[in-house]
């Protein structure tokens, strides 16, 4: 019996966003860090551009493909390193599609139906953070993921939570930074393809 | 289509190519709040903790010697590599003499809060300060 599969378009999309995210991962991980944990998370912005582009499921295909393929590329493979990066990722994944869940349930609208400021439908875009609120909670989750990941599995120690809040600061930082490197992404591509 | 967009720019606060929006506006004050308050609560915290009353010393992963934090005593411990001097006074405990190279043990100074912990590593002796069992938080447990 022959099988056939048919790639779509989606797929196509889901792929190439996917090398892309491959190969960031694998470029910032020769860049040395000052602190252990930290990154710049650059290969997060490929998952945040297909999650605010796409939605979650995109996003949930492409950044599970980014650590599986990524690690076994390194070879880290089933290692402590390619756990923390699992639980990060999918942690900071399910934390910013929670965020987005009330936009899409139409809350905002619905709160203000009710105090009477606004009776006219909006788009759901209108009330929701851009790329940089999206990003600041995917890489503050992201840490906290990885951070709880360490501290229950690895080094069951209360001094890691001394380093808690400086590994919580430059994940805002970095956060803030591959946000607005997201939203000029956004911006272009949407520029473009409104040509 | 054309409407809807115009409504989308009205919550938009900030309107560079950026376009910051009440929600970002509204993380980045959470974020930086929850920045101050993991600074206030794990790391300049002093008299929170608690204090410690014994010190555990563990010479080359045997089970550790406790002695109590209360007395001004010099112990010599034989490591690894030769003698290690740990003094306690009153509440603290510090390494003052390591047969080490780097002497980071030494150079770590007094010890004195619970969880705290100094090593000399190539003596393998290594000395952690515990307090009573209930100024263990929520978040540390027991281990």
């Amino acid at each position: 019996m022959k099988q056939q599969f048919i790639s779509t378009q989606e797929d196509h999309k889901i792929a190439l966003l996917a090398a892309l995210a491959i190969t960031i991962h694998i470029f910032e991980s020769a860049i040395p860090s000052p602190l252990p944990g930290i990154k710049p998370g650059l290969a997060n912005v490929v998952t945040l551009f297909a999650f605010i582009q796409y939605g979650w499921q995109s996003a949930l295909q492409i950044s599970l493909l980014r650590v599986i393929i990524s690690s076994l590329l390194l070879g880290t493979f089933l290692s402590p390193t390619f756990l923390l990066s699992l639980s990060g990722a999918l942690l900071s994944l399910f934390a910013i599609t929670l965020v987005q869940l009330p936009f899409y349930l139409h809350w905002p609208q619905k709160v203000l139906k009710l105090l009477s400021l606004s009776s006219t439908p909006t788009n759901q875009q209108a009330y929701q953070p851009s790329a940089i609120g999206y990003a600041i909670i995917a890489s503050i989750s992201h840490m906290a993921g990885q951070f709880f990941m360490a501290w229950y599995f690895f080094i069951p120690h209360p001094g890691l939570f001394k380093l808690l809040p400086i590994l919580i600061t430059f994940a805002v930082i970095l956060g803030i930074v591959s946000g607005i490197i997201t939203q000029f992404l956004i911006n272009q591509y949407q520029q473009s393809s409104d040509l | 289509m054309q409407n809807n967009t115009s409504q989308a720019t009205s919550f938009i606060i900030i309107d560079t190519p950026l376009k910051l929006k009440l929600a970002d506006i509204l993380i980045i004050i959470l974020a930086s709040y929850l920045c101050f308050w993991l600074y206030s609560h794990f790391l300049f915290t002093s008299d929170s903790q608690g204090k410690a009353n014994r010190v555990l010393i563990q010479i080359n992963h045997k089970a550790p010697l406790e002695y109590p934090l209360n007395q001004n005593k010099i112990l010599s411990i034989h490591g690894d590599k030769g003698l290690s001097l740990i003094e306690i006074k009153q509440g603290k405990a510090r390494f003052i003499h390591s047969p080490c190279r780097n002497q980071f043990c030494v150079f770590h100074g007094w010890l004195s809060a619970p969880e705290e912990t100094s090593a000399c590593l190539p003596n393998r002796v290594s000395i952690t300060l515990k307090g009573s069992l209930n100024t263990f938080d929520a978040i540390a447990g027991e281990q």
